[in-house]
């Protein structure tokens, strides 16, 4: 495995870029947050300076043919200017505002009269619907995320064409995300998987497309937005996505585990997250030999070869390809913080004791701040472990779990469920 | 009606009942002719474009029908003064259904024809004296055989379908037809030659049809000389130096050839020679092609024989001769032979090229030919011990047979390109599964050489669409596009063929996750008992290949699971098709069993089964023994079997008073086992080590290591098991001395041990010991109430599995409900556990690493 020397770190975590992966399932207008973070992470914090100029115009030159089959003109035509030094933009970029501009009045002409209509409660003809539907779409093209959202709202409400619900499902998860709306992005969310679901069934590649983009538009509100957190999961686990993520997109893997990880002390049943962390084990178990970064390898280091000095590495590294990917770059401290717990959890499970100095080596801290941070571990998770300072070790204490115990905990819901039984017999 | 009933009738109230019979026929006719006139009215608009001179010829065919049939009962009066015979009525039922017949065809009902063709048939039975049957009647079979040929023809062309009862009419007809006119053959033949003078003798022969035994033998011999003659007059020719084929009469020779196929006392071999003559003589491609064609064909009815197979040196002539039909059609590229051509029945002139028209279509099937060939090549490989150097001798045909398919398809994918042809896609997939066929199964370098043999055969200027000639040199990427190709291009038994074959190869060349990942998206397991039993033995042999692929990449776990199911059954031979098992207990039909052989591999395709055994009891002993040691010592733990034949030889094994050194394979894993149980892991490697057959496997001492090492740490495991109750504290130390592994390696084992429960024990790092914990032994009474719980858990969800079966749909409410107050209740705690199971269980399902089930023994015995 792996253990590069963290002095050629950045080569290294260039090398776990996701960019081009994620780039392939992700919308036009979701993109370009990315390669503004790319942009961002060029230019020096302290100074403002630009570090790597080759590199910042190739961003920019993406960018452009990013953005060039969008309608957002204005945008375009300063990025053309930026990249071919001129002052003023050509004459094609103003012929294509002025097309934008007259699609858009066209478009909202047709559609006042309906909107009209809507608050009067009247008849209204497919074709007028859409017309809704297609200044919705004009108007995400332009970058006027709120204002589509609003018209495909409008749209679905009267729609009847399926295919075309469909699309208007995902083009305002799309707006919402980008809005950054995160509670209706959920909603969205929601109704697009039920699609996929309920639809595609007879269409396995389709649903396996459809679910691949699904999985990757959902990583917007899946670090940025706290309530998200354990539907999404919920939704990753699930026997299809999962799957989908096994054959299509193994990188998702990252995040995946870096949500379980981070979400260790959130989630509200300790049970679920036991499972998840089950889960995420066995899979990145079982794709190893398909896809690895630090942070796989970090899991599989610590739980399925219980190597804590090869977890200790990745995790460094882990840390470091944490910082510069787009979606995990605010978790990355809570990563390291969760990942620390769950290192010592699990080696406390082995362990009867421990050398606090070790330990401390372990942990990357110095030895009186590993014991504080060890004090405030054991009280916070009610480990049955102390401190013997003398010896400067920590002494775990494992009970073996007693035979009534278990017969007790075995024989627990028995009655119960006999009860139930026969109840539904009865009936 | 019995034709012994009738026989009775005959003699007593013959008058009476023939009268009536005679009564419901006419009637019928009678009806039959309001049928076919109320059809023919609605058809007339339909068909007026079909047949050009649709209302006219019908009404006057019509009419001299009637004639003909008025006629008949003309003389029937004039012979009222007579008495009438039985034989003239029944000639005249005879007549009656011929008509009807007739009438069927016109109106193109099948139905009907089939109908009136079985009476037919019943009637001439009783006109026939001693086997001659009456001229109207050989008119009318004749008739009927043409009228069928040019239906089928039509139906080749036109997309529309005939409906179902007329399709039904249709083939009963067509399969009576080819049975029932083999009988009448000369007749036939004789009608066909001269019609009219035919018909005329028929005119003499109806108003007198005695012809006494004597005389039929008569002409019987007489006919059969008359085609004997031209055959006996060529040879006399050609003893007499002449040149006695000329290429005038080719056609004429083949045309008697080709009748007298198929049928007894033919002299097959004679009629080889005659073609072979012909070959030389063939001047124009066309007549090459057809003397070709049928020569091949000739040679192989030689082998027809179930059990027998084509004479060597016919075979070889046979390659030669396609081979050399190849390459006439790739020359000649305004021939084509293609299946549902339209014979050509001049047998004076040679077709030659019209203005229109852009080929000269000679009917045949080429891939019928090869694939033909191949099978022939496969039947004597089966035949031969394959421990002779007449077997090398014959593989090495294999490579000519491969050239001969590598041009068939190159000759497909020509014609495949003009549209004009409808060159079906079945064709060229047949003969790329027959490619396919012969590579995925060898190393790649020798495909390699295969390929480029067979490209330097072909002519330098043609290439191939499917798979180009650069491709030649990498097999991989050939296999991958011919399986490719055949995915996309077709469906049911070859896709599911192709998609074998590519796995195979792939776990054949240590792909392992790449074969695994291909056979469980393939999802073949679930369906693969509905597929023929050829490839359920593809499949085995797939699912073993996988397995002998994974235990080489060191997945000792994955590699023994996945040759469960055929080496666990101990049926492997029979499941690969590679010889026959002894049947101890059911009787095998003589049947069976020659159905079976015939199902056998040649045995260079084997997969050889000693090492198959030796690998799966080596993952099994690898496997076993650590869990054996574990539940050894509370033997009240559920008994987990993973491979009971491997525990069954093991009691065996150690039932035995004397054991002498190991001899076999498996004394070797026995004894190693025994070692590593008792926790000798350098004796056990030993054992293994000492195997011979290793050396058959591609870098054997990679192997060995990896063996090697395996055998260390499941020792390590296996001797933790046994001895913990014996120790308070063990030090890693000592454990990596003794075991010669890594202390951070015994570290990670007796971590990995203690985090999954299985060693009641926690690692002291200030001491680096390990501790064991004390007070885990549980009491017998202890431990049965714990089974007693298990069981009891175990049971009530059995219990409410059944209830959600039988009732379906409300049980989902059921266990809804269930659930959700268990978690108030019984706390989070179980709710938790059984959804991790159900969980895992689901996971298992979509996507598990594991295979279930080759496709077993039942379905493979047929």
């Amino acid at each position: 495995m792996a253990s590069a020397p963290t002095a050629n770190g950045g080569s290294n975590v260039a090398e776990y870029d996701l960019m081009l992966k994620l780039v392939q399932h992700l919308d036009r207008h979701m993109i370009f947050p990315l390669l503004e973070f790319n942009a961002g992470q060029l230019v020096d914090e302290e100074s403002g300076d630009v570090k790597d100029e080759a590199k910042a115009r190739e961003i920019t030159q993406a960018k452009y043919a990013l953005l060039k089959k969008t309608n957002m003109t204005d945008y375009v035509a300063n990025l053309y200017c930026e990249l071919e030094g001129l002052k003023e933009p050509p004459a094609e970029f103003a012929d294509k505002k002025q097309k934008v501009f007259s699609q858009l009045q066209k478009l909202e002409q047709e559609t006042s009269k309906i909107i009209e209509l809507l608050e009067r409660d009247d008849v209204v003809t497919m074709e007028m619907v859409n017309a809704l539907y297609d200044l919705g779409n004009l108007q995400y093209s332009c970058g006027n995320y709120g204002d589509a959202s609003e018209m495909l709202y409008r749209f679905r409400v009267l729609s009847t064409d399926n295919d075309k619900v469909a699309y208007a499902t995902w083009g305002r998860l799309a707006c919402e995300i980008l809005t950054m709306n995160w509670e209706s992005a959920m909603e969205e969310l929601q109704k697009v998987r039920e699609t996929i679901d309920s639809r595609l069934s007879q269409n396995p590649l389709a649903q396996l497309e459809h679910r691949t983009a699904l999985i990757h538009w959902v990583l917007f509100p899946l670090f940025n937005f706290e309530k998200a957190r354990e539907p999404i999961l919920e939704l990753f686990f699930n026997a299809g996505y999962i799957n989908t993520i096994q054959a299509n997109c193994p990188w998702i893997l990252r995040y995946l585990a870096v949500a379980v990880i981070t979400n260790r002390g959130r989630a509200k049943n300790p049970g679920i997250h036991q499972k998840q962390m089950k889960d995420i084990v066995r899979i990145v178990k079982q794709e190893a030999y398909e896809y690895q970064d630090p942070v796989t390898r970090f899991v599989h280091a610590l739980c399925i070869d219980f190597d804590f000095e090869e977890a200790q590495r990745q995790l460094v590294l882990a840390e470091e390809v944490l910082r510069s990917d787009f979606f995990l770059l605010a978790h990355a401290d809570d990563f390291v913080d969760s990942a620390r717990h769950l290192i010592f959890e699990s080696y406390c499970k082995i362990h009867a004791r421990i050398s606090l100095k070790d330990l401390s080596a372990r942990l990357g801290l110095n030895a009186d701040a590993a014991e504080k941070w060890i004090v405030n571990l054991i009280r916070d998770t009610r480990l049955d472990a102390k401190i013997d300072y003398k010896e400067g070790t920590v002494v775990m204490n494992h009970p073996p779990s007693s035979v009534y115990q278990q017969v007790i905990e075995k024989t627990k819901g028995g009655f119960f469920r006999t009860q139930v039984l026969s109840a539904a017999v009865a009936k | 009606m019995s034709r012994f009933f009738r026989g009775g009738d005959d003699s007593s109230s013959e008058s009476s009942s023939d009268e009536e019979e005679l009564y419901t026929t006419s009637e019928e006719e009678e009806e039959q002719e309001e049928q076919e006139e109320s059809s023919e009215e609605e058809e007339e608009e339909e068909e007026s474009s079909d047949d050009e001179a649709g209302p006219e010829k019908k009404g006057l065919s019509r009419f001299l029908v009637d004639q003909a049939s008025s006629e008949s009962e003309e003389s029937d009066v004039e012979g009222a003064t007579k008495v009438k015979s039985a034989k003239d009525k029944r000639f005249d039922e005879l007549e009656a259904t011929i008509t009807a017949i007739q009438n069927g065809q016109k109106i193109n009902d099948w139905g009907s024809i089939a109908n009136e063709f079985d009476k037919l048939n019943r009637q001439v039975v009783k006109l026939q004296d001693g086997g001659k049957a009456p001229k109207s009647y050989i008119k009318c079979i004749a008739e009927l055989e043409d009228f069928m040929n040019e239906t089928q023809a039509k139906q080749k062309v036109t997309p529309k379908k005939m409906n179902a009862t007329m399709a039904r009419g249709f083939n009963a007809v067509k399969q009576r037809i080819k049975k029932n006119n083999k009988d009448y053959q000369s007749q036939i033949d004789a009608f066909r030659k001269d019609t009219d003078a035919f018909m005329e003798s028929d005119e003499e022969e109806a108003p007198a049809p005695k012809p006494t035994k004597i005389k039929f033998k008569e002409v019987f011999t007489q006919e059969e000389p008359a085609e004997e003659d031209k055959k006996g007059f060529a040879i006399v020719d050609k003893r007499g130096k002449a040149n006695p084929f000329s290429p005038e009469s080719i056609q004429k020779h083949l045309r008697a050839i080709v009748e007298s196929r198929g049928k007894k006392n033919t002299d097959r071999a004679e009629q080889i020679k005659v073609m072979e003559e012909l070959n030389k003589v063939a001047e124009t491609p066309y007549l090459k092609i057809r003397v070709l064609q049928t020569l091949v064909s000739a040679r192989f009815d030689l082998g027809s024989g179930t059990t027998t197979s084509m004479p060597l040196e016919h075979w070889k002539a046979a390659e030669k001769e396609l081979a050399a039909l190849l390459t006439l059609l790739e020359t000649h590229k305004d021939h084509v032979v293609v299946e549902g051509a339209e014979e050509w029945e001049d047998d004076d002139k040679v077709p030659v090229l019209g203005p229109d028209d852009k080929y000269i279509k000679v009917p045949g099937s080429v891939v019928s030919y090869i694939e033909r060939l191949d099978d022939e090549l496969t039947r004597s490989l089966q035949s031969i011990d394959p421990h002779t150097s007449e077997y090398i001798d014959r593989l090495t045909d294999e490579g000519a047979l491969y050239n001969i398919i590598l041009q068939g398809l190159l000759y497909y994918e020509t014609i495949r390109k003009d549209a004009s042809l409808e060159v079906p896609q079945e064709s060229l997939n047949r003969i790329i599964q027959r490619r396919l066929d012969h590579v995925y199964f060898k190393p790649a370098q020798v495909v390699k050489i295969l390929e480029e043999n067979s490209w330097k055969q072909a002519s330098s200027g043609v290439d191939s669409a499917i798979t180009p000639r650069a491709l030649a040199g990498d097999a991989n990427r050939l296999i991958h596009t011919l399986c490719s190709y055949l995915f996309n291009n077709s469906e049911g038994i070859i896709r599911a063929r192709a998609m074998l074959c590519q796995i195979y190869f792939l776990a054949l060349h240590d792909e392992y996750y790449k074969a695994r990942d291909m056979m469980l998206t393939s999802h073949l397991q679930e369906n693969i008992a509905n597929f023929d039993i050829a490839t359920q033995i593809l499949y085995n042999r797939t699912l073993v290949q996988v397995g002998l692929c994974a235990f080489r990449t060191g997945l000792v776990y994955d590699a023994q699971n996945t040759l469960q199911d055929i080496c666990g059954s101990g049926r492997q031979k029979e499941l690969l098709a590679q010889g026959v098992m002894m049947q101890r207990y059911s009787q095998v039909t003589p049947e069976q069993e020659r159905l079976e052989k015939q199902r056998q591999l040649p045995f260079h395709m084997h997969i050889n089964l000693e090492l198959l055994e030796c690998v799966y009891l080596t993952c099994s002993m690898l496997l076993e023994i650590p869990l054996l040691a574990q539940i050894g010592s509370s033997p009240d733990i559920k008994k987990r079997v993973i491979s009971k034949t491997y525990r069954r030889m093991l009691e065996y094994h150690e039932r035995q008073i004397f054991t002498g050194p190991p001899e076999n394979t498996r004394d070797h894993v026995m004894q190693a086992s025994k070692a590593l149980a008792a926790g000798e892991w350098k004796k056990a490697t030993q054992f293994i080590h000492s195997i011979k057959i290793w050396e058959l496997m591609p870098s054997a001492e990679e192997i060995k290591a990896m063996l090697a090492k395996q055998i260390q740490e499941e020792g390590l495991r296996t001797y933790l098991f046994t001895y913990a109750p014996f120790y308070d504290t063990l030090s890693i130390d000592t454990l990596s001395t003794m075991f010669e592994l890594d202390s951070t390696k015994v570290a990670a084992v007796v971590s990995k041990m203690i985090s999954h429960e299985e060693l009641a024990a926690a690692l002291d790092q200030v001491t680096n010991t390990v501790i064991f914990r004390k007070g885990v032994e549980l009491s017998r009474l202890q431990s049965l109430a714990l089974a007693l719980s298990d069981k009891a858990s175990a049971l009530i969800e059995t219990n409410e599995r059944t209830l959600e079966v039988r009732t379906q749909g409300s049980a989902n409410a059921f266990s809804r409900k269930d659930g959700r107050q268990g978690g108030q209740r019984g706390g989070g705690q179980r709710g938790g556990r059984g959804g991790a199971r159900t969980g895992g269980n689901a996971q298992r399902q979509a996507g598990g690493t594991q295979f279930t089930g080759g496709a077993l023994g039942a379905a493979v015995r047929g």
